[in-house]
């Protein structure tokens, strides 16, 4: 199986103009340290799926001015993870220029076609959202989604079927969320609150452990945009950013406990390139770089094992030790290279847990926000690497900052919770209830 | 040998491929340009890319390259900086990337038998467990392929104390250019008959393509300590390393780096290297704790006499791996001052550092150009990197009219042509300042042995004139070849 096209003719290529400025282009000297930091290029063994490859591909395009299917292919590939912006000694805004290189196939080409784009819409919608999970979870529950299989035969429906039969298993009512003061916003988003809503309910008793009071945002503030970003959608991307910034007023920091929307919201200041988006962006932490400065407000642990299934085992058997369940994280993308938040984490969770460190450098598990469900080969070859690097690290539970790893995980059969439920459980008394 | 493209010839040989690997045998523009390049500045068309997971691929491959008259071209992760990767001549390069299982730890015999496209850190990262590592590590450690290794017999700070990757390689499975597979070596001590395990190591991939290896296991050091020295003069800080040497100590590395390098690598890394030094040396010591702590004392008294600034000591492991990380992203880093860079690999004596990075930086200065060193101090192998930025008309001449002169000097100075990069495509036509007509004849007549025809990684490392040479301009030196 070869996830990347194999053949391009002269006869397939159509105009493209891809606006990145030619020193942006050179900044790359190709020296392919970021090679094994890139999940698809990991899997793949092909330049054609790796960052130096990509950049080299956007140079020749953005030259000749004209792309073609392979060159696509290509392009959307990419997971988006910018390990490679971590790893590359010469500082490349390889993130960006992807960005630049989807807007332009998106808005330029048949890239994102009418569907995908009417689903991705329907994101900053959260009334709409929500109806269309109780419908989605009432489907999974009478068996129906065999129709999303027979929907995946027919061409035109295939990429949308295939998505819908891979989507996690989505609550059919959830309990609404209640306000508790002003001191911090809360951030919600849209799948996370429609699918996910005990996370933040969860993170949000965290917060209120420190004695803050957490406000939550109204429904015009539902979704960060990131998922739009990635796809090329820059003009959605940038009308719901402006709407989330319109949204949440005031000088309160803002928390997001899903590191994509994080990362997202931090860059809303590049993506809108105004003043008043660069300070909001200032006013945006992952909740737990907030938490880790508070982490002595926060309760001691009680010294109670986590129902993990697994090993416990793995230090001398002494005092509170002995009890301390133990807990890989596993770093989602968007907090550890775009944020370079991933240590904050840590700084929370220890009060609570033996952390267990994975040995694969930070390197991405293949979820990718929407990615996963478009590109399932990749992302499920990316993810059997992650696997096996939570498995030789003995942990029974795997802690991530990000819902979509999680799903992307707990899809593979792992135990993956976000940190703060893990911490939430403790803070309870809770600790043997699993999740 | 078709030099020129030829449509009916490539699509006949693509089938042949095809009928080999499948789809991962590659014809199209977008491939054939990822695969024209390495790490250095070099770059030239391959016809085909084949991309095979399996030595039997390889071998086949090579069968239907030879029945073709067509070259072929071995490349691990391309990050070679002599462009020993770049494909001239329309050859079909052989890319082992998917080639990367450790198929066997013996531990017993301390070998582990692994795939060419094995990434060295990976070995090295699988062994931890066991207390073994990979000795050599070159600074593309964490990206460059075992079989980029071996193609060049490579070198990397730490084989000042424990030699260049040709002493860790016990046997080799390769590919010869007539299609047949053999073995060379053994993981006995002493195989029987001539070496030519050694002869391959180091061939830049002229005598076939190394499908599997057993690679020697080093035993992990009970004890490593890293030390950071500055200087306000370079020269205090190259006598410091003959100093540190002549006091009876091998470190297991000895590195510098001058002023401008501690500049970029500071703003990639944080590791709080001095930026106002003008030059550093990183020095790691390994064995047992009391052997270490005693060479400790002696760099400390070294560096008291060459009046070093400061003698900082990492205090953990966390500490040393952020000093290394600076100094193994250096090259890379170098995009932070200009997007190309062009980078010299020569050996001088260790008693004439001072002298040759003077000329390195006056030969720059006379081609407005701006030189940076890193390199390893220990065994006097030089690294002088030329950043430049090639979209300036006529930066490439003075780019390598400089680093001819580099070059020059430092074969003057007693030097030889290359460390541990290679010759490669970059210092060919450099052969004949170091090797007399006849030097270069005997080497092309082992060559020969190997590849009477030329198709093994056709018209590198050595300048000959008598074959695959028209679709490339060379300059041999005058009367180097016979």
């Amino acid at each position: 199986m070869s996830p990347v096209a194999q053949t391009s003719t002269s006869a397939g290529t159509f105009a493209l103009q891809l606006e990145i400025d030619s020193d942006t282009l050179a900044s790359c000297v190709a020296c392919g340290m970021c090679l094994p930091h890139c999940p698809t290029y990991r899997v793949t063994g092909e330049e054609s799926a790796s960052p130096r490859g990509r950049i080299a591909l956007m140079r020749d395009v953005a030259e000749r001015g004209e792309a073609d299917a392979a060159f696509v292919e290509f392009m959307d590939a990419c997971i988006q993870c910018r390990g490679c912006e971590t790893a590359c000694p010469a500082g490349v805004q390889y993130g960006h220029m992807m960005e630049v290189t989807r807007e332009a196939l998106a808005s330029q080409t048949h890239y994102q076609p009418r569907l995908r784009r009417l689903a991705y819409r329907a994101l900053g919608m959260p009334r709409l959202l929500g109806a269309g999970s109780r419908l989605l979870a009432l489907a999974q529950r009478l068996g129906v989604l065999g129709a999303a299989r027979l929907l995946s035969r027919i061409g035109r429906f295939r990429s949308l079927g295939t998505a819908v039969g891979a989507l996690p298993r989505v609550p059919l009512r959830q309990r609404r969320l209640v306000p508790s003061g002003n001191d911090v916003w809360l951030f919600t988003g849209c799948v996370m609150d429609a699918w996910m809503r005990d996370t933040h309910r969860a993170v949000q008793s965290v917060i209120e452990a420190t004695g803050a009071g957490v406000a939550l945002p109204p429904p015009r503030a539902a979704c960060c945009g990131s998922l739009h970003t990635h796809a090329g959608l820059g003009t959605d991307a940038r009308r719901l950013a402006r709407r989330v910034i319109a949204a949440l007023p005031g000088d309160a920091p803002i928390l997001v406990d899903s590191a994509g929307c994080g990362a997202a919201m931090k860059e809303y200041g590049h993506l809108l390139g105004t003043p008043e988006a660069h300070r909001f962006a200032e006013r945006v932490h992952d909740v737990h770089e907030w938490l880790a400065a508070r982490v002595d407000l926060l309760p001691a642990g009680a010294p109670i094992a986590l129902d993990i299934g697994g090993p416990v085992t793995g230090g001398p058997v002494t005092g509170d030790a002995a009890q301390r369940p133990r807990v890989a994280v596993q770093d989602p993308c968007h907090l550890r290279h775009v944020q370079q938040a991933h240590l904050p984490v840590r700084a929370v969770l220890d009060r609570y847990v033996d952390v267990v460190e994975l040995d694969d450098d930070g390197l991405c598990c293949g979820a990718g926000g929407a990615y996963s469900q478009q590109h399932p080969d990749i992302a499920n070859a990316v993810r059997e690497r992650k696997v096996a690097a939570i498995e030789r690290s003995g942990a029974g539970v795997v802690a991530s900052a990000n819902p979509g790893c999680s799903l992307h995980l707990r899809a593979a059969g792992l135990d993956a919770r976000h940190p703060l439920e893990i911490v939430a459980e403790h803070l309870s008394g809770d600790g043997g209830a699993g999740v | 040998m078709v030099p020129e493209a030829d449509t009916a010839a490539d699509a006949a040989l693509l089938g042949d491929l095809r009928g080999v690997v499948g789809d991962r045998a590659r014809d199209n523009d977008f491939e054939r340009g990822l695969y024209s390049r390495d790490g250095s500045i070099e770059g030239s068309l391959p016809a085909i890319v084949c991309l095979p997971e399996t030595a039997a691929e390889v071998a086949e491959i090579v069968g239907v390259c030879r029945r073709h008259s067509r070259p072929f071209l071995a490349r691990g992760s391309g990050t070679g900086l002599a462009g020993g990767a770049v494909p001239v001549g329309r050859p079909v390069v052989v890319a082992t990337a998917k080639m990367d299982r450790i198929i066997e730890v013996d531990v017993d015999n301390r070998v582990a038998w692994v795939e060419p496209g094995v990434l060295n850190l990976d070995l090295s990262r699988a062994l931890t467990p066991l207390g073994f590592h990979f000795a050599p590590d070159p600074s593309s450690q964490q990206v460059c392929s075992l079989g980029g290794n071996i193609a060049n017999n490579s070198g990397g700070p730490h084989c000042l104390a424990y030699g260049v990757t040709t002493a860790h390689i016990a046997a080799l499975e390769v590919v010869l250019p007539s299609g047949e597979t053999t073995m060379l070596g053994g993981v006995d001590a002493e195989p029987p008959g001539l070496d030519l395990r050694g002869l391959f190591v180091g061939s830049e991939g002229t005598m076939g393509i190394a499908t599997k290896a057993a690679v020697r296991l080093t035993p992990n050091a009970p004890s490593v300590r890293t030390l950071l020295l500055d200087f306000d003069d370079v020269s205090e800080g190259s006598a410091a390393v003959s100093a540190i040497i002549a006091a009876g100590l091998v470190p297991s590395a000895l590195e510098m780096m001058d002023q401008r390098a501690i500049e970029i690598v500071e703003a990639f890394a944080h590791a709080g290297y001095p930026t106002e030094a003008a030059a550093v040396l990183l020095v790691e010591l390994d064995g047992l704790p009391g052997g270490v702590s005693a060479g400790v004392e002696i760099i400390r008294e070294v560096a008291e006499q060459y009046h070093a600034g400061h003698v900082r000591v990492a205090a953990d492991d966390a500490e040393r791996a952020l000093l290394w990380k600076g100094r193994k992203n250096a090259f890379g880093a170098v995009a932070r001052i200009k997007p190309d860079y062009y980078l010299h690999d020569t050996v001088v004596p260790r008693s004439r550092l001072t002298e040759v990075l003077d000329q390195v930086y006056r030969i720059a200065d006379a081609y407005d150009l701006i030189a940076v060193n890193v390199f390893h101090a220990g065994d006097g192998n030089l690294h002088p990197i030329l950043a430049f930025d090639r979209r300036e008309p006529g930066v490439d001449e003075r780019v390598k009219a400089a680093g001819r002169d580099i070059v020059a000097a430092s074969i003057a100075a007693g030097g030889v042509l290359s460390g541990e990069h290679g010759i490669g495509l970059e210092k060919r036509d450099y052969m004949g300042m170091l090797f007399s007509a006849h030097d270069m004849y005997t080497q092309d007549l082992v060559r020969e042995t190997f590849d009477p025809d030329g198709f093994a990684n056709p018209l590198k490392v050595i300048p000959s004139g008598s074959r695959c040479s028209d679709s490339f301009h060379q300059h041999v030196p005058e009367g180097a070849w016979v």
